[in-house]
């Protein structure tokens, strides 16, 4: 069963097949326009430092094979065969890329999709469609990257200059006006090592280059400037030079790019033109942002908050690693699942297109991306009712569209609980958020003594997941015969056990000698096989 | 009688100092100090100190770059000059030490904990966002090679912000901190529904654009517990 990528997941290829030698499919296609797919073996800095690596059509195999064009086949557009355990160890990521051909936008795109099939099974699928993209002429599809392990990333990021300058941006330096030499990939001195900054915070995982909307976006933070390495002051796009002179119209001009001058066999596609867009000023370059400035905060030098001249401490300082570093172990969890959880207390929700919205709790929201949408939810006409008798209506708010919502409440553990067919009984209080596909009602247990006159509980039915919140580890109990759980502690219980309340008088003579001071006591009964979830914590 | 003999203490004995700020478990940090590299930290924040430590609270220097502080009041930093090893905590939140190295961040002022007093500082008003936030939003944005501590409310996640071109929009509460060169700016989601009380209780959120990244507390809770306490 091929797992459904959306673009920005992540998963370890370990988790989706056993096998190394995989297969990679790329379906694009739009009318009246021809693709150039692709594949990009990248060091660790996110450069194409060795251009054996650039696998296209005119070099279809990378020199020990590890990557090797297969040709259109089987309904893809462009196949590859990738054998992870052979690729060497200075190739860290394989980006694979689509480019359109001439003139054309990819917003004009056909539904595609990017597949991963290993041992003859389909593992994964990426699908993607015009409307993702807008006048890019060029996508980076999905990578595969080595964090640990191969990891595979859905990426779905557009890029506008075309082929050109995706080679640009992956190589740094291209040398202009080159008269390419024949096809040997090893005279391509445009592709030169570049000595890019090390990305300081970004992992290897998100390529997440291209912000077109930002061009002068500054990350001081990526850039901790190498003072060795002075490249990143020139933004290999914003230099002036590439004179896209009149002289070569439309022509081979692909400066550095080796065989695509003079291509000897070019099926599926022509040489690509020079971006239309001048290069330098629609492409911000990311790697090539200016050092950060020193002082941004506007403090005179001399501050006396700031004493200058700070000699270095003598005690131990520790690994000078930087705030990356040091964050690493905080950041974002990827999977391609809908929810997952971050840590113990934060959880996140995928939203995709399919258009299921998530309902949570009013003011639970910590973070998001993307495109969503927060509007009010009231809580049914039965919940008004309720809310209306007593003032105690649940307030939720009902997530829509694409994008990746954090809920959180007040640190308090996280907990999904996915049903299938299940039903479950939450105290009110401890939901945070849940699929809108839930069947949900409101009910009450009224009680004499409990606080508030009922205890109000959510039942959820079907499939989907519910979160909970409990504040502390829970505990979970099989219901017995003799099950008892505060009310006010009292989280969760499968829908198949029953609640009593339990008499206050008869349980402080049965039960508690003395006044025990709890006032109220639940008790649970149901076949085996049911179970209470009890927090340690009375509101 | 040694602590090292009771079995159910010996195992929180602090390990000897193998940084400048580390943690002792995920709620506490502990700075090692010494004659020369003070260190700022928030008023109130120290549970424990071993050695000659000394306390200046709201000394000139702070009192100067922290004029903009929205209250008025000064600046809740100490500053701790001396020698030994010092401990701080903030009502239990989680702790987390960053080695700046030559990097720059900006830090929501009620979870900055602590931070070497040789880095670059100084207290940035957030335009705009100052009036939605109930506690009044400031922050301090910090350059430099050192180190700074930060407080959490429950493990903190980091998310990178430039990943897309959709921004990355944060509950102000829950805004830890985020890398100094990303841009940010107000959102108000309201809608009319807001108005007749329909709202979704997501009114506003700061919007982060840029490429970078952004730590957030998985709550809502940006009470300034040491400052409540006075």
């Amino acid at each position: 069963m091929a797992r459904e990528f959306q673009r920005g997941h992540k998963a370890k290829i370990s988790d989706l097949t056993a096998g190394t030698d995989l297969y990679v499919g790329v379906r694009i296609s739009a009318p009246g326009l021809s693709f150039d797919i692709s594949c990009f073996g990248l060091d660790a800095d996110e450069r194409l430092s060795d251009d054996r690596y650039f696998v296209f059509f005119n070099q279809p195999e990378s020199p020990e094979g590890a990557i090797r064009l297969l040709g259109a086949q089987a309904g893809d557009t462009e196949s590859f065969r990738v054998t992870l355990d052979r690729i060497p160890t200075n190739v860290q990521k394989i980006s694979f890329t689509a480019t359109i051909d001439g003139d054309g936008q990819m917003s004009r795109t056909d539904p595609g999709y990017l597949r991963i099939v290993a041992g003859g099974e389909e593992v994964a699928r990426y699908s993607f469609d015009g409307s993702e993209f807008t006048t890019e002429r060029a996508v980076m599809l999905g990578d595969f990257y080595l964090k640990d392990v191969w990891r595979f990333a859905a990426v779905g990021q557009g890029f506008d200059g075309g082929l050109e300058a995706l080679l640009k941006h992956f190589g740094g330096e291209v040398l202009e006006e080159e008269p390419a030499p024949a096809p040997a990939p090893q005279a391509a001195p445009g592709f030169a090592p570049p000595a890019g900054p090390a990305p300081g915070f970004a992992p290897p995982a998100p390529p997440a280059p291209a912000q077109q909307a930002h061009p002068p976006a500054p990350a001081p933070q990526q850039a901790p400037p190498p003072p060795a390495a002075p490249v990143p002051a020139q933004p290999p796009f914003g230099q002036p030079a590439q004179p896209a002179g009149p002289s070569h119209g439309g022509g081979p001009a692909q400066p550095g790019f080796p065989g695509q001058a003079a291509p000897p066999v070019a099926p599926p596609s022509a040489p690509v033109p020079p971006a239309p867009t001048a290069p330098g000023q629609a492409l911000p370059n990311p790697f090539g942002q200016p050092p950060a400035p020193q002082q941004p905060f506007g403090q005179a030098p001399g501050h006396p908050g700031a004493p200058q001249a700070p000699q270095m401490p003598q005690i131990p300082q520790g690994p000078a690693a930087g705030i990356g570093a040091a964050l690493e172990k905080y950041r974002e969890a990827p999977t391609g699942q809908r929810w997952t959880l971050q840590n113990p207390a934060l959880i996140r929700a995928d939203l995709s297109h399919d258009g299921q919205g998530v309902l949570a709790r009013q003011g639970s929201m910590v973070l998001y991306q993307g495109k969503v949408d927060f509007s009010y939810k009231g809580a049914g006409f039965a919940g008004r009712i309720i809310g209306n008798a007593t003032g105690q209506e649940m307030q939720l708010m009902r997530c829509t569209g694409r994008g990746q919502v954090f809920f959180a409440e007040n640190a308090a553990h996280v907990h999904p609980i996915e049903l299938q067919g299940d039903a479950v009984c939450v105290s009110a209080d401890n939901v945070l958020a849940f699929d809108e596909t839930l069947q949900y009602e409101v009910r009450r247990i009224d009680g004499h003594g409990i606080p508030g006159g009922a205890l109000f509980t959510m039942q959820f039915q079907g499939t989907g997941t519910v979160v909970v919140k409990t504040q502390g580890t829970p505990v979970v109990l099989p219901v017995t015969p003799t099950t008892f759980a505060d009310s006010q502690a009292v989280v969760a219980w499968s829908a198949g056990a029953q609640v009593i309340i339990s008499s206050q008088v008869r349980l402080r003579r049965n039960a508690y000698p003395g006044h025990s001071g709890e006032t109220v006591n639940l008790q649970f009964r149901g076949a085996p096989g049911n179970f209470i979830v009890v927090q340690p914590y009375e509101v | 009688m040694d602590h090292t003999a009771i079995p159910g203490v010996s195992g929180y004995a602090p390990a000897p100092p193998a940084a400048r700020m580390e943690n002792h478990g995920s709620h506490m940090v502990k700075i090692a100090m010494t004659g020369g590299q003070d260190v700022f930290a928030r008023s109130g924040s120290m549970v424990a100190y071993e050695g000659f430590v000394q306390y200046e609270a709201n000394p000139p220097a702070v009192r100067q770059a922290a004029s903009q502080w929205l209250t008025g009041e000064g600046a809740p930093l100490m500053k701790c000059s001396g020698d030994g090893l010092l401990y701080l905590a903030d009502y239990g939140a989680d702790v987390v030490c960053l080695n700046l190295d030559n990097e720059a961040m900006s830090v929501n002022g009620t979870n900055l904990l602590a931070f070497d007093a040789h880095l670059q500082w100084g207290v940035e008003r957030v335009k705009g966002l100052a009036k939605f936030s109930g506690q009044g939003m400031f922050n301090v944005g910090i350059s430099g090679t050192g180190w700074v501590a930060l407080t959490s409310r429950g493990t903190p996640v980091v998310v990178d912000c430039g990943r897309g071109e959709d921004e990355t929009y944060v509950d102000p509460d829950a805004l830890v901190a985020w890398s100094s060169g990303l841009k940010m700016k107000g959102k108000r989601s309201m809608k009319a529904g807001a108005l007749i009380g329909r709202g979704s209780g997501e009114a506003y959120q700061i919007a982060f654009s840029g490429r970078g990244f952004v730590v957030v507390q998985p709550s809502e809770d940006s009470t300034d517990r040491l400052r409540v306490r006075g």
